[in-house]
This record gives structure tokens, C-alpha cells and sequence, in this order.
């Protein structure tokens, strides 16, 4: 409950930092971008101390679960808005992109929060370090999956504006068709190669508990299965991406889609399928599944 | 204080009068030390730019402050012009008055052209080169500093700088919001007339890495693509420019479409689906307007260009109540702090003179009473008092100096200088005078 609290804290700070650069669209005076970048720091920085918090009373990366590792890839998110936001002020509306995501990430691992604190899986060897490098990379591939998300739609806003030839909106700057093409094509490149690596320790992961006949995720699982078909999405999507004819809109729209896929396969499965990846800490408990969803 | 702004602009003199009175270059320097010469103990700024040159001059001092006509006999013979020729276009502004004008002038509220962004750096430019120069003082600096905050602040939160104002420039400012670089881009400009050329001039500022022209006439192409350090194209060989090309300028003047939507699909496709701009300002129109469906193909035409102006133009003039409102508002604050720091030093002043002039009576009467009393006694004596004083002065002072610097209440005076003149019965405040004339 406590976790849970604390997220919904930094959550909030989020959901302010946002109204405040919706505001743009109302509110003129550079007072508001002072607002935004306030809130979205002192919203990253409690989400910080949160993070630090569980790395120490788990003592581990924060990547073990579901909960963790969506708080991890809002975290660098949020990271990236400031980033921008405060390199380059007058741009471009990135945190009218970005921070939706953040918090709409965050939203979905406060449904995952544990309801007590952790002490950590307690596991250590050879299984727990690649199972660790089986998640960042996971992770990794999950923040330029996003990028090249918000990327996409930064694109299609542009480009319809463009098409029909509309003004753009005082306050409401976007990236140049270009740059957000080149964000966009760079994501995706850095992402399926990270995304494999992850998947690929994932794989040898299952063989080696196979072989000394520990907990056994078998190939059928449908988290294995949906895993196998997010690659086959992401080499598709890699492939599109230097084809000619599918530039600009078709491989926004692509990346769009791909990245609910990524989404579905990391949370969505867990929630509607029957899956034994990424058992639970002893102590976390799961969230109890909301009504009418399959358990 | 007294401030006075006496000078021309687009609406009061031709451009000949304007052109005859701008300070140009090292004559700006020349003008701000001349005005400290013939006007000794005054500080200036001279603003001078196309379509505006004004003197602004502000006084605290006791001495003769120069009228319009001091100051338009100075700028006739500054110029060496007939003083007669300026007669009916000078505009003077005189005290409040000159802070709205100052600061509509920043928000770019009386320039030509609406909104023009470059005005604000002239006013900056013109304050620095005073201040270099050593014409502006305790009036003058706070005011052109507020003023270029006004003039930031009505940019900033009406958008009055927004959207070009030519079919040119707004092609531009399309590009660049499809483009991210021009290093890297080919140029191709069909047709090698007064439309292309113009765009073409804008463009430049781009950067872009070559310059196709095209014309069926190759002479007219070479003539142009000399002129733009570009590279003449032959018209049979336009589907090889435009597919070299990522921004494509069409000029012509053929009565029929050149370039097809089939044609352009073909080309599309050999460009390997490349992001492509094309404005097509010629009238009638060059290519197909079913171009524009093509995926990463942006057709923009005259029309859709002119829209765009048109647009800016609307969004500029919407600009004007609320620009006016915060120059107002502005102004209204400006005048407050001004004055009540004005009133804030002569209060000062008044209450060191109130003192010495209490200390000196008590003195001399006490010298009076005790005629005894040696030169050494005596001067020990007004030495005590003269310590008294300011030790009584010292809290008071401090304070009207901290309240001279904090914001002032507008529309009436702040509460410790009243409640200072009020209990040193030191009399009521000051009040100025204001107003614009044409002379």
C-alpha cells in the first residue's frame, strides 16, 4: 500500500507537470515552462529516491518484476523529457508527447505496486546475473522502442498539419518532419538489437534451468509465444524501416503498433494469460487481477 | 524628472525627411556625443532605424531642460538640413508619455510592419551604444531596461513576432519544418524568373547544399544558376533534377501542368520514396495538385501560401488588444516605480536638508547662550550634533532607500514616504506633466 502511495505521489507530480505544458495552448508567459520543468524534476527526483529505495531494501536493480522494470522505463523516459525540454526549450512540444507516456506507465506499475516491501529474490549466481542482464536489455530496447514511439507520433502530428496545410499552433512547436524521421529510424535500429539480446538471454535462460531441471518455463508458455511473435514484429518493422516504399507515415504507423505489442507482451500477457515468467518475489504480492479479467 | 522623446517615423515624414535625419553608422556614436555637448547634464538614446529616428532625452536636474524646438534646431544642424524642412513632421512626446511610446515602439505595436521582430534589437542596440557612450543615467537606464522586457514579454504572450508576412518567407518557414538540415539537400528551381529568383533569395538563407535551375531557355538557367553559385539543368533532363532534388521551387509560366501526378509518381519512386517539398508558385499551377497525395511528397501551391500569410497576418492583428493591455499595464507600473523613486531621492534629500537646517538653528542658538566657549568647544560641539543627526538619520534612510528600490503601489504614493513626510512635516509629493505634439 505504502508503494503504491508513493507512486501515485510522483505519478501526480507528473499529471501536474503535464496540465501544465497542455497549457501552452493558453498561457503564454515563459512562467509556465518554469512550472513544467519544476514539476517534472521534482517529480523525477522523488521517483528517484523511490527507485534508490528499491535497489536497497532488494538489493538489486530494480528490473526483477513487472512493477520495477515499468517505474525503471518511465524513470528514463521522464529522464529524456527533461533533457530536451530544458537543451532546448523552444523547439519543439516533446513533453506534450512524453509525459503521457510517463505517466501512463507509471498508472499501469502502480496497478503492479507491492503491497509490502521487499528483501530481494536472495538468489545469486550465474542464473540470477543473466536473468538481471536479460531484463536491462529488455529494458533498454523498451526505452527505444518508446522513443521511436513518441517519435512516430511527433511525426504524424507534423505531417497532418503539413498535408493539410494548417498553421501551426502558437506555443505548439514541433520537430521537423526530418528529425523526427531520423529519432524514429535511430530508436528502432538501437532497439532490435537490444530487444534480441534481451530475448536470446531470455532463451538460454530457459535451456540452462531445463538442464539442471529447475522451475521450467516451457516454449508453449504464452508469454514465450507472444515474445517469439513481438521479434517476428520487430525485424519486420526493422525491415520496413529501410525499405523506400514504406517510409514516412506506413513505418510510423508501424512503430505505433509495434510498440502496443511491446506493451501487451511485457503487461497485457500477465494479465490475461496463465504464465509462470517472472514468478513473484517471495514477498510481492500480485496484484489481484480487476474484475472480469482472466486470472 | 523630465523626459522627452522629439523625432520622425513612417506615418509623421517621408522617407526622404527620415532618411535626411538617420544616424547612420559612426554618426550615432557622433549624435549621442554631440547631444552631451549642446545639452550638458541630461542623458539620451538615439533610436534610429528605416522608419524611425527619435531623440529621447530625460533631465533631474534643475537646470534648463531642452524643448522640441532646442532639439529640433540641433538635429537640423546636426544634419546640416534646413531646420523649415522638419516643420509639421517632428512628433514630440513629453514625460508619462514618452514611457507608453517607448514601449509600444519595443512591443513593435508602431512599427510599419506589425509585429516585425527586429525593432526590439534596435531599441537594445541604440540603449547599449548609450550606455558605451556614457549618455544614459538614473532615468534612462531603468526605463529602456523595462522597455526591452515589455517588448519581450508582448512577444512572448501574444505571439505578435509569429508567421512571416511574404509568400517567400512563409515558403521558408514551411521548409524548415520539413527539413532539418540543408547541407545535405538539392535546391531545383524551375524557371528562372522574378518569383523564382525572390524565393530563391530566401531560400539562400537556408543554405542549401546545390542549387539545380532549370528554364527553357538554358541561357536564362546558366544567367541564374551563375548568379546563385548553382548548377543549370537542361529542361529535357527535369526528371533526373527532380529526382536529385529535395525541394523543388516551380516558376513557370506554361499554361498547362509540366509535371504530372503519374510523372511525379515515377519520379517519386526512383527517389526511393525520399521526403520531398515542392512549392509551386506558378500561376497557373506546374504540378498536378494530386502530387500533394503522394506519401512524403508536400505540394504547397500559391494559394495554400498566400492562406498562410494571410493567416499570420490575422494572428498578428489579433495580438494587438492584449499587446496593448500589457503595454498599458506596463507603462502604468513603469510610471509608478519612476516617480516613486524620483519622489523616494528627493525625499531624501529634503529630510538631510530639514536636518541640517534644525541642527545649524539649535547650534548657533546654543553658541548664542554659551559665549564662552573656545573655538576647540565649538567645534567639538557641531561635531556631536552633526553625529546625533545622522545616527537619528540612519534608520529612516536605510529604510526610504529600501522602499525607493522595492515596487511602487500604482495610483498612489508608498506608505513609508507618505508616513516619512507626514511626521517630518516635509510637505506634499510633486506632480508631473504629460502629453504628445506635433510640430
Amino acid at each position: 500500500m505504502v508503494g503504491r502511495l508513493t507512486v501515485l505521489c510522483f505519478a501526480g507530480t507528473y499529471a501536474l507537470a503535464l496540465l501544465s505544458d497542455l497549457a501552452r495552448f493558453v498561457v503564454r508567459s515563459s512562467v509556465r515552462w518554469y512550472v513544467t520543468v519544476g514539476l517534472t524534476a521534482l517529480g523525477w527526483i522523488v521517483h528517484t529516491v523511490y527507485l534508490a529505495q528499491l535497489a536497497r531494501v532488494g538489493g538489486e536493480l530494480p528490473v526483477t518484476t513487472i512493477f520495477e522494470s515499468l517505474l525503471l522505463l518511465a524513470w528514463i523516459l521522464a529522464a529524456i523529457d527533461l533533457y530536451l525540454v530544458v537543451r532546448s526549450p523552444r523547439t519543439a512540444a516533446v513533453g506534450v508527447f512524453l509525459l503521457p507516456v510517463v505517466l501512463t506507465l507509471v498508472t499501469v506499475a502502480g496497478l503492479w505496486a507491492p503491497r509490502t516491501n521487499s528483501a530481494g529474490s536472495g538468489t545469486v549466481g550465474p542464473t540470477y546475473f543473466w536473468g538481471m542482464v536479460h531484463g536491462i536489455f529488455l529494458l533498454l530496447g523498451a526505452v527505444s522502442t518508446f522513443v521511436a514511439f513518441v517519435a512516430g507520433l511527433m511525426y504524424l502530428a507534423q505531417s497532418h498539419r503539413l498535408k493539410h496545410k494548417r498553421p501551426s499552433r502558437l506555443g505548439f512547436s514541433l520537430p521537423s518532419l526530418e528529425n523526427s524521421e531520423r529519432w524514429n529510424r535511430g530508436a528502432i535500429t538501437l532497439a532490435f538489437p537490444l530487444l534480441s539480446i534481451g530475448l536470446a538471454i531470455g532463451m538460454g535462460l530457459i535451456l540452462a534451468h531445463a538442464r539442471r531441471g529447475g522451475r521450467e518455463l516451457p516454449w508453449t508458455d504464452p508469454k514465450v509465444l507472444f515474445t517469439g511473435v513481438l521479434w517476428l514484429f520487430f525485424a519486420l518493422l526493422l525491415h520496413a524501416r529501410y525499405r523506400p516504399e514504406m517510409r514516412g507515415r506506413s513505418v510510423m504507423i508501424l512503430t505505433i503498433l509495434a510498440t502496443a505489442f511491446l506493451a501487451f507482451t511485457w503487461v497485457g500477457v500477465d494479465m490475461l494469460f496463465p504464465t509462470v515468467h517472472g514468478a513473484p518475489k517471495a514477498t510481492i504480492e500480485r496484484p489481484s487481477p480487476p474484475a472480469g479479467r482472466l486470472p | 524628472v523630465k523626459l522627452l522623446a522629439v523625432g520622425v517615423d513612417h506615418r509623421s515624414a517621408p522617407t526622404a525627411i527620415r532618411e535626411a535625419l538617420a544616424f547612420e553608422g559612426p554618426r550615432r556614436r557622433e549624435g549621442l556625443d554631440a547631444l552631451k555637448s549642446a545639452f550638458p547634464g541630461h542623458e539620451f538614446v538615439v533610436l534610429s532605424t528605416c522608419n524611425r529616428v527619435e531623440v529621447y532625452v530625460a533631465s533631474d536636474s534643475s537646470a534648463r531642460v531642452p524643448e522640441v524646438a532646442d532639439l529640433a534646431t540641433w538635429l537640423a544642424a546636426f544634419h546640416t538640413i534646413e531646420a523649415t524642412i522638419l516643420a509639421g513632421h517632428l512628433v514630440a512626446h513629453h514625460d508619462e508619455a514618452v514611457v507608453g511610446h517607448l514601449f509600444r515602439v519595443a512591443a513593435s505595436l508602431e512599427s510599419l510592419v506589425l509585429g516585425e521582430g527586429q525593432i526590439l534589437g534596435q531599441v537594445r542596440d541604440a540603449y547599449h551604444l548609450a550606455q558605451a557612450q556614457g549618455a544614459v543615467g538614473p532615468i534612462l537606464h531603468p526605463l529602456f531596461q523595462n522597455a526591452l522586457r515589455v517588448g519581450k514579454k508582448v512577444r512572448e504572450e501574444t505571439g505578435m513576432d509569429r508567421g512571416k508576412l511574404s509568400v517567400a518567407s512563409v515558403a521558408v518557414d514551411v521548409a524548415r519544418d520539413v527539413f532539418d538540415t540543408f547541407r545535405d539537400k538539392a535546391v531545383l528551381v524551375i524557371g528562372a524568373g522574378k518569383m523564382g529568383d525572390l524565393t530563391l533569395q530566401h531560400l539562400s538563407e537556408l543554405r542549401p547544399g546545390q542549387i539545380l535551375i532549370t528554364n527553357r531557355n538554358p541561357e536564362r538557367a546558366r544567367a541564374a544558376a551563375d548568379k546563385w553559385k548553382g548548377r543549370a539543368v537542361p529542361f529535357e533532363r527535369l526528371d533526373d533534377a527532380l529526382i536529385e532534388a529535395d525541394l523543388v521551387v516551380s516558376t513557370t509560366a506554361a499554361d498547362e501542368p509540366i509535371v504530372s501526378y503519374q510523372r511525379y509518381a515515377s519520379v517519386q519512386k526512383k527517389r526511393r520514396n525520399r521526403l520531398a517539398l515542392i512549392l509551386d508558385i506558378a500561376v497557373p499551377r506546374d504540378f498536378d495538385p494530386n502530387v500533394g497525395d503522394l506519401d512524403q511528397v508536400l505540394l504547397y501551391n500559391v494559394d495554400d501560401l498566400r492562406a498562410q500569410v494571410e493567416r499570420n497576418l490575422a494572428g498578428r492583428r489579433k495580438g494587438i488588444d492584449p499587446a496593448q493591455a500589457i503595454v498599458e499595464r506596463e507603462t502604468v507600473a513603469c510610471l509608478a516605480d519612476l516617480r516613486h523613486q524620483h519622489h523616494a531621492g528627493a525625499l531624501l534629500r529634503q529630510l538631510g536638508d530639514y536636518a541640517d537646517a534644525v541642527r545649524v538653528r539649535e547650534q548657533e542658538a546654543l553658541y548664542a547662550r554659551l559665549g564662552h566657549l573656545s573655538e576647540a568647544d565649538r567645534e567639538a560641539i557641531a561635531h556631536t550634533l552633526r553625529r546625533l543627526q545622522n545616527q537619528f538619520l540612519h534608520h529612516p534612510r536605510t529604510a526610504l532607500r529600501t522602499a525607493a528600490t522595492s515596487p511602487a503601489p500604482i495610483g498612489q504614493a508608498h506608505p513609508l514616504l507618505s508616513a516619512v513626510r507626514h511626521l517630518f512635516g516635509l510637505g506634499d509629493e510633486p506632480t508631473s506633466r504629460t502629453g504628445k505634439d506635433h510640430r
